[in-house]
């Protein structure tokens, strides 16, 4: 790499690899890629940069589903992991929580980045519920870590993925629902510092965004085609399961909202889709808008929503729970924290574990059964 | 055996996990004449775990003086109930060999075998709250009284509750503040089982009182308690679905699963449109009927479900090796179902269903007919155990309120 790439994928783990293997095609040229792990099978295909994680701790056979083997392995290669972020002004980690090298490596790898001067937004996705008790809790404690050391975490649930398709359809549909949402946020920021954007914003936009570690971060996704496809597009995010916290109402003070479509795309059509997704998550403090033309997306029109709480004054004692700003004048916003979107009015209590699962988590997302539409 | 006379004022408290509610009754002829009655929204109290002791001992309190200002009696001494994943139960068995001289049980032979059975201490850390009489054994045959019959090997069998010694410690606290004493614990599903099960359905029953937090249970045959237990999930959580699943409010869900909730999803509820408010004025919402059937249904099955587990999980420790089925063979009068959530509609249907037996909403047996909703089966059920219990079968040698006070002095 002769220049830094404005942002780097990093994938860790074996879920985090994969899914960003998988990702990697449908990437603009700004993006770069990473591969980290402890299995060395993980990083043997494709271009990307690869790191073996632990080589001395598990000689190349993965952790086992130990996190503190995990953790271990990645203070190990502190060196080699500081010299792949010198320079990147963002880094995206995506990785998946619950086993070994993900649950144990993602804060130490999102410290390291961090301390070298990158924005670290991660993507963590948890297991779903019938994985059982030590990788449902083995990932609530790495999601809690994790989101102490990166500016932005957003957390995919496994099992809301699983409701997202129909109950026919292959498991690998559902991984590409997953694929989607987190391609499409990545192709909205890689795309708004690239050159060519309408409305261009530079990382910094980014950083002054997600400048208070440890905050819920907001994330959505939508895709409109046809007649109206900004406000379809803006619909479908504020639909998005992955923002629309079940039982909580995420309203935000300050989004980061990027627009791309095809050349038919009008610029009143990118401020209807904005003001739309404003309605719905808030965004009164800032509201910082990309837009940019990609002639391949035809008459398709794509919204990715990042968003976050304003900076507190001083770090909330318990990030996990949701920052609150303390100034009066400021309206309290409300968080979709990985708990609340799953336990609701439970959030906050102990897990209750009945054969594996955690049964304050509703039923019907445990077995992924399919709502039927809202009239 | 040691029996205390029964008073002719008892005094009930049904901690739940939504509302607590206290029953005093006069008690004319084995029956309970109602003097006054007091419901309150409990606090400190999630998913049937004590969380805010302060708020839960007021809580207490308050009933205890709605019931004594509504009577116009003192209250010296009450019944508590006991439910919850707290209050663990197991069977615990005493044998005795009857001597060879003449082949004949005696009295002293039943009191050793007694004792022989209370010998066995809890596991570390918890306390004996209670135990329950099951049938007595001789030489593997269930006989109701041994003493006078010829046999070789005498069995009895006790179910026998414990809880960790500080949440009972707590318990007792909580109302040992006032100055009343805590008469004896009854546990709640046996209190809810009183109120809604005749003597001819204890041949074989299985009463599930699903309250707020927790969904209890227990298994009568042979007119004898086979076994119990508890489930840490009750109707919040149905209305924590919902509530998840709609994106509202936890008063909007609990009205909605009121008013349009079932435990059983029919095709037919997709096709329905219902209002929130209904006057389809501002503020109002829409939502499909059939959301709110299939998340409901979904939780209430699986509740049920894991109640059908647990008891074949407890029928298959205490008769190890045996295929236990579950069948109106051996539970003719099928499954009652009563506490509050037994209100939810077709929730009978549903377990039925899910057990494959037959199923009815118990409703408390009451003179008082303010009382004889399946929500005040727990409370109801008390005084009837109260009143039929007492004495127990069977007591401890000591006396109940001397391990109390000894456990004060830890």
């Amino acid at each position: 790499m002769s220049t830094p790439a404005s942002i780097l994928l990093v994938g860790l783990g074996g879920a985090g690899c994969s899914m960003v293997m998988r990702l990697s095609a449908q990437l603009p040229p700004e993006v770069a890629v990473a591969l980290l792990d402890t299995d060395a099978r993980s990083l043997s295909a494709g271009t990307a940069a690869t790191l073996q994680l632990g080589r001395a701790q598990t000689r190349g056979m993965g952790t086992g589903g130990e996190a503190a083997l995990g953790l271990a392995s990645a203070e190990s290669e502190e060196a080699a992991l500081r010299r792949l972020f010198a320079g990147v002004p963002v880094v995206v980690l995506v990785t998946g929580l619950g086993g070994g090298t993900g649950s144990g490596a993602a804060s130490v790898v999102a410290g390291y980045a961090a301390e070298c001067g990158a924005t670290v937004l991660s993507f963590a996705t948890m297991p779903f519920s019938h994985e059982g008790e030590r990788r449902m809790r083995q990932a609530n404690d790495a999601t809690v870590k994790l989101g102490q050391k990166c500016h932005g975490l957003v957390v995919v649930h496994n099992d809301l993925l699983l409701q997202q398709v129909s109950p026919e359809a292959p498991l690998s549909e559902s991984f590409a629902a997953a694929d989607n949402w987190v391609g499409g946020a990545l192709r909205g920021l890689a795309s708004a510092f690239a050159p060519g954007a309408l409305i261009a914003v530079d990382p910094a936009a980014l950083r002054s965004l997600l400048s208070t570690p440890g905050s819920p971060t907001l994330f959505a996704y939508g895709v409109g085609q046809g007649q109206g496809a900004a406000l379809k597009a803006a619909r479908a995010a504020c639909d998005c399961p992955l923002a629309h916290a079940p039982g909580a109402v995420a309203k935000v003070a300050s989004l980061f909202v990027t627009v791309a479509g095809g050349p038919a795309m009008t610029s009143t059509e990118a401020f209807e889709a904005v003001a739309a997704i404003r309605a719905r998550f808030g965004g009164e403090t800032s509201t910082v808008l990309c837009a940019r033309i990609e002639p391949t997306l035809g008459d398709r029109i794509e919204v990715s929503v990042l968003g976050a709480s304003l900076p507190a004054p001083k770090p909330p004692a318990k990030p996990k729970k949701g920052a609150k700003a303390e100034d009066p004048a400021q309206p309290i916003f409300e968080f979709a924290t990985e708990e609340s979107m799953r336990r609701g009015l439970f959030g906050g209590t102990p897990m209750t574990f009945i054969d594996g699962q955690d049964v304050d988590v509703p039923a019907y997302i445990r077995k992924a059964v399919r709502l039927p539409p809202v009239p | 055996m040691t029996s205390k006379p029964l008073p002719s004022l008892i005094a009930v408290i049904d901690v739940g996990t939504h509302k607590t509610a206290s029953l005093l009754g006069q008690i004319i002829d084995g029956k309970a004449r109602m003097l006054s009655f007091s419901e309150r929204r409990t606090d400190g109290v999630v998913k049937g775990t004590v969380t805010d002791l302060e708020k839960l001992t007021q809580c207490v309190h308050e009933v205890v003086n709605d019931i004594e200002r509504g009577s116009g009696r003192a209250v010296e001494q009450i019944y508590l109930s006991l439910s919850g994943p707290a209050a663990e139960g197991e069977r615990v068995k005493g044998f005795v060999a009857v001597p060879a001289h003449d082949g004949k049980v005696t009295a002293k032979d039943v009191t050793e075998a007694i004792q022989s059975a209370k010998r066995l201490e809890p596991p570390a850390g918890r306390t004996t709250i209670l135990y329950m009489r099951q049938p007595t054994m001789l030489d593997n045959r269930p006989v109701s009284n041994p003493v006078g019959m010829a046999g070789k090997r005498l069995e009895v069998n006790f179910w026998r509750v414990t809880m960790e010694e500080g949440n009972m410690r707590m318990r007792v606290g909580m109302v040992n503040g006032m100055s009343i004493k805590v008469r004896d614990f009854i546990l709640a599903s046996h209190a809810a089982a009183c109120a809604t099960a005749s003597d001819a359905d204890k041949q074989g029953v299985l009463v599930i009182d699903m309250g707020a937090g927790t969904t209890d249970w227990i298994l009568y045959y042979k007119e004898h308690i086979l076994c119990a237990g508890s489930i840490p999930v009750g109707g919040e959580h149905l209305t924590n679905d919902l509530s998840v699943a709609l994106r509202i409010s936890r008063e909007t869900a609990e009205d909605l699963k009121l008013r349009f909730g079932s435990a059983m999803h029919r095709e037919n509820d997709v096709n329905q449109t219902i209002w929130k408010d209904g006057d389809k004025g501002v503020g109002d919402q829409q939502f499909n009927r059939g959301t709110i059937t299939q998340v409901l249904s979904l939780r209430y099955q699986e509740t049920i479900e894991f109640v059908r587990k647990d008891v074949l999980r407890r029928l298959e420790a205490i008769f190890p090796g045996h295929a236990v089925k579950l069948d109106q063979n051996m539970i003719p009068s099928g499954v009652i179902l009563t506490g509050g959530s037994a209100s939810l509609a077709d929730a009978a249907e549903a377990v039925q269903v899910v057990m494959g037996l037959s199923a009815r909403v118990g409703i408390p047996n009451f003179e008082n007919e303010s009382l004889r909703k399946p929500e005040y089966a727990g409370v109801v059920g008390l005084m009837t155990a109260a009143i039929t219990d007492a004495p127990p079968p069977v007591r401890r040698p000591r006396g109940f309120l001397a391990q109390l006070k000894e456990i004060f002095r830890l």
